[in-house]
């Protein structure tokens, strides 16, 4: 097989940190190579020196066995290479086919010609399999198909070479499967994948070849056929993994919040609530698991207070909740683990100090006077503190949140939510997008937190996740409860069966 | 972190100086000598006590609009009425004056709540139609400018008018703010002024309300998940941010022009705006532009007398300054921009 891309002896520098040291990989026509690595490991930093975004300090990059400069993302489309961003990047008030034609360089006109792009647009997707509709907007259709769109629109400006950035993490285990057909009708039309992930059982099913990445440095490229999980785990993390069974709880307490007959924008299927009853109890894990979109988000913002139901009742603690609002049921001790940390979770222009004490500056720990003076010596204490404690990997307690990597953000919300000893947690999609090592530190955090008996409500797209940490579990499907099951061997074939709304 | 801080005084550094350099091709082009078109600027600006004293009689309104525009957008609140508001100070400040009939200290300080009160009323309108309505405060605080300035023009040509001029009747002199130094005009409203400032600049970065307000202006969503109330916060600072414009609109009628006349308060509400985003909205560094911004007007008077290049050269260095110090900041967003410069401060480091 030729190699279409190497690239030798890559460095990249900032300041006295090393992103990447010395790597060197290549690409070969028509495979699929995976950059495995946990957050932080310098898969984005190199291929961010793949399409332009940095100069590499140290190297260089070989297409078609020639050396190339890449100065610009423009260049590198122009060389054939197109990146699938993990967010994705479509203009949202725009349809499939603006969002693809976007930007193209290679018609001079002044005027677009609509028939023939979409001639070639469809034969494109024709031919790749990659059905969308052109005319619809990017708002109406679903992540998986946005993604389809990005996946055009790379292969439309003429890519060879397809980079794609944790592309499962925000897919339905379906879409995973039409994504997994893609990419085979890419690699038998001779199209190089560059494929970065870190769950390991995709990486096993896609890869020909996989290169591990630590801490900026390759460690090991290796067949895909002749290795298994276990070993590429060991490689990624650098010590062994151990298969993590939790322990699962059988005597709990009294509940600490109740759903009865709740009630929220009930006609709609994806964004409603159905008449759902639950109760989470001390000391139990309650996993909900169900395919995104049916109903958990309006769930976790009504156990939260963000949003109040429209018909039924909710009991906290023993007290009815009439008229409450998050304020409030951050005062009843109730943390919360929002579904889009960036969004709801973190203030991205704020330092990490600031987002750690987002919610108690008005402590008396951290203020004076009732709030009119702020004891910054405190407030940077406490968060040196948090950064030890829950293993927070940033270069300043002044740097802005928003530069830090999704595991680190995340750390940030555990350690300001669990620090508060809360009563009940809300966790939504807790460990999306997070490596391995992240996303088991999250885990035994949740698990240590129900140990002190507090009650623990996961609302997971992960299903693995929900199997592994609940101690009951309950399915949703369009804004209903379709179920209730033990935690401790769970009838999985039920289950999915009731994810699917059977 | 640190090189952002740095990038926060390069941007607006560099900008002043791009925008001098451009003002002084335009001098040349018209025939004049720049060099010493800068030097009648200068002499303008501080060649004497009294001329001194006018800069920073000039800075203080500004100073005050420009805090004004501080708070409401570090919350996330466009308040661009700040012309209003002001004027909505100085009206109620001399009504209030004028309607007492009495004179005397205490009327000052009356004038000067009420004014206060007044502007955070012009603010707290179009506060309730964004909070309530979802009105865009950019388009509704402008309306109440015009409002304003046309309420302005009732009171000075009618319901207070004094005489066959269409002006309202002057402060009486016990009522007036008084001066520091009994020569030089300026009044102690400076020091409310600065008194205001340094209290802004803690509030926001030494409080916990501060630092909730600036938590809700960078993310009014995660800024309601932790808790916060987001509307509240919004509808204070819409409050505030009119306060302090109305407390300056006060200060400046009780102390500085002493009656309402045709065209009174016109563009300090908008340079406000200017110099805070000059300032990346800064309290501190505000009043610092703030009074830059006088400096350059005070000057321009003298630099077109004494070398006939026209005032105008001086509006077109300061819309300079803008254009380039909101581009500059933009720039920072660019790839290829931020790349450059990042590479010149690891350059730096390296050395």
């Amino acid at each position: 097989m030729n190699e279409i891309l190497r690239m030798e002896h890559i460095s990249k520098q900032f300041g006295d940190f090393y992103a990447n040291k010395d790597i060197n990989f290549d690409v070969r026509k028509g495979e699929v190579h995976t950059l495995l690595g946990e957050n932080g490991a310098g898969k984005s930093t190199l291929m961010n020196v793949l399409i332009g975004l940095y100069q590499p300090t140290e190297g260089s990059i070989y297409l078609h066995g020639e050396k190339v400069h890449i100065e610009s993302p423009a260049q590198a489309v122009r060389l054939g290479i197109g990146m699938v961003h993990q967010h994705f990047m479509l203009v949202e008030a725009m349809t499939v086919m603006q969002n693809i034609i976007l930007g193209d360089k290679r018609y001079k006109g002044l005027f677009i010609n609509h028939d023939a792009r979409r001639k070639e647009i469809l034969e494109l997707s024709w031919r790749y399999g990659l059905n969308v509709d052109l005319e619809a907007k990017i708002t109406d259709i679903s992540v998986g198909t946005q993604q389809r769109v990005e996946i055009l629109k790379a292969l439309y400006r003429g890519a060879e070479l397809l980079i794609l950035d944790e592309p499962t993490a925000v897919l339905t285990d379906i879409e995973v499967e039409g994504l997994y057909s893609v990419i085979e009708k890419l690699k038998s039309e001779g199209k190089s994948i560059i494929f970065i992930s870190h769950k390991m059982r995709e990486v096993l099913h896609v890869s020909d070849r996989v290169t591990i990445l630590r801490a900026g440095k390759t460690i090991k490229t290796l067949e895909a056929s002749e290795t298994d999980g276990k070993e590429l785990a060991n490689l990624m993390i650098g010590r062994e993994l151990v298969e993590c069974e939790y322990r699962k709880a059988e005597a709990t307490g009294e509940p600490v919040i109740e759903l009865k007959h709740v009630s929220y924008n009930k006609a709609s299927k994806h964004n409603g609530l159905n008449d759902v009853s639950l109760a989470v109890r001390c000391g139990e894990i309650l996993g909900v698991a169900g395919v995104d979109g049916n109903g958990q988000s309006q769930l976790s913002q009504i156990v939260t207070g963000v949003t109040m139901a429209e018909a039924g009742e909710v009991v906290l603690k023993g007290c009815r909740v009439s008229h409450m609002t998050a304020a409030d049921f951050i005062e009843k001790n109730v943390s919360h683990i929002p579904e889009d940390r960036n969004r709801m979770g973190l203030v991205g222009n704020m330092t990490v100090e600031e987002n750690l004490l987002l919610k108690s500056t008005q402590n008396c720990a951290f203020c004076d006077a009732n709030g009119w003076h702020l004891k910054k010596k405190a407030m940077r204490a406490y968060a040196e503190t948090m950064r030890a404690k829950y293993d927070i990997r940033c270069q300043s307690m002044e740097q802005e949140i928003r530069s830090l990597s999704g595991g680190n953000q995340q750390k940030v919300i555990l350690a300001r939510e669990l620090e508060a000893s809360p009563d009940l947690l809300v966790a939504v999609h807790p460990t999306r997008g997070l490596d391995i090592g992240a996303t088991r530190y999250v885990r035994d955090t949740m698990i240590e937190a129900r140990d002190k008996g507090c009650a623990v409500l996961l609302i997971s797209a992960d299903f693995d996740e929900v199997l592994q940490m609940s101690d009951r579990i309950i399915v949703m499907f369009e804004g209903k409860v379709m179920g209730e099951y033990s935690g401790k061997n769970p009838p999985i074939q039920a289950i999915s069966l009731a994810m699917a709304g059977k | 972190m640190q090189k952002t801080k740095l990038l926060n005084v390069l941007i607006p550094v560099l900008s002043i100086l791009l925008a001098f350099v451009i003002g002084m091709l335009i001098i040349l082009a018209l025939g004049k000598n720049p060099a010493e078109a800068i030097g009648y600027l200068m002499k303008g600006a501080f060649g004497s006590k009294t001329n001194l004293a006018n800069t920073v009689v000039r800075a203080m309104p500004l100073i005050f609009t420009g805090l004004s525009t501080c708070f409401a957008y570090r919350c996330g609140v466009f308040n661009l009425g700040g012309e209003g508001q002001f004027l909505a100070g100085s009206m109620a400040a001399i009504t209030v004056t004028l309607l007492i009939g009495h004179e005397g200290w205490w009327v000052t300080i009356v004038a000067v709540l009420a004014g206060t009160l007044m502007g955070g009323i012009w603010g707290l309108l179009p506060g309730i139609l964004k909070t309530w309505r979802g009105l865009n405060e950019m388009i509704t605080t402008i309306m109440f400018n015009y409002v304003a300035t046309l309420f302005m023009g009732y009171l000075y040509t009618t319901a207070l008018r004094e005489g066959s001029v269409p002006q309202t009747a002057p402060v009486p002199d016990t009522t007036k703010i008084g001066r520091i130094i009994p020569d030089l005009r300026i009044t102690w409203g400076i020091v409310v002024a600065i008194l205001l400032g340094v209290a802004i600049w803690y509030f926001l970065f030494y409080t916990s309300k501060g630092f909730q307000l600036r938590a809700v202006g960078f993310n009014p969503v995660a800024s309601s998940y932790n808790g916060l109330s987001v509307k509240r916060y919004m509808l204070t600072a819409f409050i505030v941010s009119g306060a302090i414009a109305g407390l300056g609109g006060a200060c400046d009628i009780l102390g500085t022009q002493f009656r309402l006349i045709s065209g009174y308060g016109g563009g300090y509400g908008f340079d406000g705006v200017a110099l805070a985003l000059i300032a990346q909205l800064h309290p501190l560094a505000t009043m610092a532009v703030a009074y830059f911004f006088a400096v350059l007007r005070v000057g321009s008077t003298t630099m077109q007398v004494g070398t006939g290049v026209p005032t105008s050269v001086i509006d077109i260095i300061q819309a300079l300054v803008i254009i380039f110090a909101v581009a500059g900041s933009s720039m920072m967003y660019l790839p290829k921009v931020r790349k450059f410069v990042m590479n010149l401060f690891e350059k730096k480091e390296a050395v």
